[in-house]
């Protein structure tokens, strides 16, 4: 069992990446800031049960989440699954693939890749229905393995694996929505 | 699409995602550099997931881990008392 006078050193080394995650669920920097300290507030009282050498950094990461859910989950009458329509596999890549020759598309590609700015991703992150933000979350943003979100999450590995792909999905949509909008690509290449 | 295509396209966000045993990763390695159309995805996807991950990063506030220290000592501090 860990000693909990070594929490600080063990623990607050995770700060700016739970903050960054934190900052996407609660989609505000003061609600983000109350998630994180009582993330490790709570850590620190659990710390004599926390059993050394185990992933301190996905037993973190599963009391913001559950801290989160707990706090700020409002809208209770939001089902658990949510239907993102059915968006084609890699979706972005096809649409800016569907222009005339191979060496266009390269070009759109960079400049789709290149032009993306920080408010259009955060926000097709954050428009996600919980359920699936939080998958992409902790894959995209922290590179949990399949197995560690699926113990934060408490789901199993398979709903791990279709929510991280179908939240990915919808997040193409989004970034390509955002891409058409600002010029990003040629707009033959549009289709509705 | 011949089957290897087939595998590689199942397999992509498993690949770049690092979640496949040696052996199909080694697999798919060795197709993606035979076949041009299934690298071009995979590398779409993978500066992709780059570029998410890169604005996703935030600044903490700089007092954030202050007020966490601060916390604990409370915390100690009813503890010890």
């Amino acid at each position: 069992m860990a000693d909990k006078a070594d929490f600080e050193r063990d623990a607050l080394q995770y700060s700016r990446q739970l903050f960054s995650a934190a900052m996407r669920m609660a989609r505000n920097a003061a609600d983000a800031e109350d998630l994180v300290q009582e993330t490790y507030l709570k850590a620190y009282r659990a710390y004599h049960t926390f059993e050394e050498g185990t992933n301190l950094k996905a037993w973190l990461y599963r009391i913001l989440t559950n801290t989160y859910i707990n706090k700020y989950r409002k809208d209770t009458r939001r089902p658990n699954e949510v239907d993102l329509g059915d968006v084609e596999d890699l979706y972005l890549y096809r649409r800016i693939g569907s222009e005339e020759s191979a060496e266009a598309a390269r070009t759109t590609e960079d400049r789709v890749l290149d032009g993306l700015v920080e408010s259009e991703i955060k926000e097709a992150v954050e428009e996600l229905p919980e359920s699936f933000r939080m998958p992409v979350l902790l894959a995209d943003l922290e590179g949990f393995s399949y197995k560690e979100i699926a113990e934060i999450l408490d789901i199993p590995i398979g709903t791990v694996m279709s929510r991280l792909h179908r939240g990915r999905k919808a997040m193409q949509k989004r970034l390509w929505e955002f891409a058409s909008k600002r010029g990003l690509v040629p707009q033959d290449a549009e289709r509705p | 699409m011949s089957h290897n295509c087939d595998e590689a396209s199942r397999q992509l966000y498993r690949y770049l995602d690092d979640e496949l045993d040696q052996l199909t990763a080694a697999r798919i390695r060795v197709h993606l550099e035979e076949c041009s159309g299934c690298f071009g995805s995979f590398e779409f996807e993978r500066r992709l997931k780059g570029v998410i991950r890169s604005h996703l990063e935030e600044d903490m506030p700089e007092t954030l881990v202050a007020s966490v220290r601060e916390l604990i000592r409370e915390e100690q501090a009813q503890e010890h008392s």
